[in-house]
């Protein structure tokens, strides 16, 4: 059984539609990233399931038992903040007692729990101290501590690296996937960052406009995105529109475009004749091949090197290992039709 | 002009100030109060002639000054409490609410510090005589001076509402906090620098005020403005009313500093630093 339900929920602020026909299932021990641009409705989706909004329509289902209308402090839900919210006047130790503390569970059970996830997270010498006298990562970890110690059936993340900077980020969240595979917690996490998304999730919700874009495992998102937001929001993928030139029974279908004709092994629904392409810059293979284009700019990465090219006023990405190309040359590339994606056009 | 000039002529500038406004009168009533009676205090001598505490013992001792002491210092606190309870809803809603004219609202209640506080005086008394609420006066005075000095209640308790953060009252719920228990957490220690210094605020202008005390008051409830005044209008007897300035002034100075360092440290641990 599904550890969360979601059906048929919307939600509209004074006319404005923040989230619409939305449906979803989430599974025990899942790892759930809700991944779309700012303003696209994930904040929304989540005080919706926390118990901090109510929805316009739909239902909400924890563990089978609807909670549409079950108050957040008597939902099974634990929130962590982007902002961490922590009580400043309270000590670490406080602060993991908290909620322990009003949901009346003994003092020798809230030791056990506080003792276990303290150590978890390290923070056993850092009890006493307030707030502001840790950290950002610390910080984060105190209130992802907070959640823990309530053993939620589900724990919910609003962008909770954005305060962090770079390299701690990426210590935080192996900490946070670690922590939830330990512990085979139920997630949902929210982000705007596709690569915290690729590398967390058992799977992504790809969101636009208060809908729901694509629902894959992080591989099958990036390999087969579905429509031209996805493959451009995951990747930053090349896109091209063409026309079916020819559809056999056997073989790769040749689409014709403005770069030439491209060659896909991937379906075409039937009657379709004009298609929207995607392809993955790091799949360019240069050297020998019938498409071309020239060098406009050059970005060195370090472990690869980012080429802007153009060619007939169409400009697209490149990715190489080649640091050796520079900006004016000519080069000829391939793509294998395996790589190219035929995309649905947005309606 | 350098930088250092200017910065001494400002100094200068800056005692030269306190000294008027300040040392001047303090010492003037310092010295009037301990002037014998059996010398008065002539304009031709820099001091007085002849110094004692007969004045502080006469006034302690023959005039109304313990009985004026006791009715102030209980006004003050019952009029600073009540007047927290009555601003706390309203700052509760300009504070936590968005609702269209909010700021105009804000402004709304801080208007009626414009008035001179006089007028305000008679019209309020004549207010509460019309309702007949006149007749327990102690309660008409506690009343009227925490509904006087609402506006500043409001205000501060405004701003200070405004600093609870959402996410710590949405953090605590989440958690399971009843609404008591998310007031404790969330509210109360953002509230805690605004609540005093309504209450320092509310009881140090609430001492002070001589109109509706003496418009509802007299005669049977005295407080320490309105024998000052009496000693100064009736009797005009200059050394009492130094006595009674300084009672009056002393501890008010002493609640200032406190008033004072509460704004300033407006509690350093409220906001959860990021880093
Ligand atoms: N309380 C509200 N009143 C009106 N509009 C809101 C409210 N909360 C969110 N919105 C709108 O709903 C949309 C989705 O917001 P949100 O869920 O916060 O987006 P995200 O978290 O994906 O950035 C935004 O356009 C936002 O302006
Ligand atoms: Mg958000």
């Amino acid at each position: 059984m599904a550890a969360i339900g979601i059906r048929g929920l919307s939600k509209s602020f004074d006319g404005f539609q923040a989230l619409s026909e939305f449906s979803l299932e989430v599974n025990q021990g899942e790892f759930l990233t809700l991944l779309g641009p700012s303003g696209c409705g994930k904040t929304t989706l989540l005080k919706i399931i926390s118990g901090f909004l109510e929805p316009s329509t739909g239902t909400i289902t924890i563990g089978g038992e609807d909670v549409t209308h079950v108050p957040p402090e008597r939902r099974d839900t634990a929130l962590c903040f982007q902002s961490y919210a922590l009580f400043p006047h309270l000590t670490v130790l406080q602060n993991l007692e908290f909620g322990l503390k009003q949901k009346r569970v003994s003092r020798d059970q809230r030791e056990v729990r506080i003792s276990e996830v303290a150590a978890k997270l390290e923070l056993e010498t850092q009890l006493e101290k307030l707030p502001n006298q840790l950290s950002g990562g610390q910080q984060q970890r105190v209130s992802l501590g907070r959640a823990l110690v309530m053993r939620p059936s589900v724990i919910l993340f609003d962008e909770p690296l954005s305060n962090l900077d770079a390299k701690l980020r990426d210590q935080v969240r192996v900490e946070i996937s670690r922590i939830q595979r330990d512990y085979s917690l139920t997630a949902i996490y929210v982000t705007h960052d596709q690569s915290e998304a690729l590398a967390m999730s058992d799977r992504i919700v790809v969101l636009n406009g208060g809908k729901i874009v694509q629902v894959d495992t992080p591989e099958d998102l990036y390999s087969k995105p579905r429509t031209p937001f996805v493959a451009d929001f995951i990747g930053g993928a090349n896109l091209i529109s063409g026309r079916v030139s020819s559809q056999t029974e056997k073989g790769p279908i040749i689409i014709e475009t403005s770069m030439g004709p491209i060659k896909t092994s991937h379906l075409v629904k039937d009657n379709v004749d004009n298609v929207e392409l995607s392809w993955r810059p790091e799949r360019a293979k240069i050297g020998e091949g019938p498409h071309c284009g020239t060098i406009v700019h050059r970005a060195f990465q370090g472990q690869f090197t980012d080429l802007i090219l153009e060619q007939n006023d169409i400009i697209f990405r490149i990715r190489t290992n080649n640091d050796k190309l520079r900006v004016g040359e000519v080069i000829n590339f391939s793509l294998s039709p395996d790589d190219v994606v035929v995309l649905e056009v947005d309606k | 002009m350098t930088y250092e000039r200017l910065n001494s002529l400002l100094i200068t500038m800056v005692v030269t100030v306190a000294f008027i406004w300040l040392a001047i009168p303090f010492t003037m009533a310092v010295l009037w109060s301990l002037v014998d009676p059996a010398e008065p205090w002539t304009a031709d001598k820099l001091l007085p002639p002849v110094m004692s505490f007969y004045r502080w013992v006469d006034m302690w001792e023959n005039s109304s000054l313990r009985y004026a002491l006791i009715s102030s210092y209980t006004l003050a606190p019952s009029a600073a409490l009540l007047g927290l309870c009555l601003a706390l809803p309203t700052a509760f809603a300009l504070g936590r609410f968005d609702f269209p004219g909010r700021e105009f609202a804000k402004l709304l209640c801080l208007l009626p510090l414009v008035v001179p506080p006089f007028i305000t005086a008679i019209f309020f008394s004549a207010l509460l005589f019309q309702l007949g609420l006149n007749t327990w006066r102690f309660g008409a005075i506690v009343f009227a001076h925490s509904i006087l000095f609402l506006p500043y209640a409001i205000r501060i308790l405004t701003v200070s509402f405004e600093t609870v953060r959402q996410d710590h009252i949405d953090a605590a719920r989440d958690l399971g906090a009843s609404a008591w228990a998310r007031f404790r957490v969330a509210y109360l220690p953002a509230l805690k620098p605004g609540i005093s210094a309504t209450l320092l605020i509310v009881f140090i202008q609430s001492i002070e005020e001589f109109a509706i005390a003496f418009i509802i008051g007299s005669p049977d409830i005295v407080t320490i403005p309105t024998l000052l005044y009496s000693a100064l209008g009736q009797d005009f007897v200059r050394p009492n009313a130094a006595v009674l300035s300084l009672i009056l002034v002393v501890p008010n100075v002493f609640l200032m500093l406190i008033l004072e360092r509460l704004m300033r440290s407006a509690n350093p641990t409220l906001s959860s630093g990021k880093g």
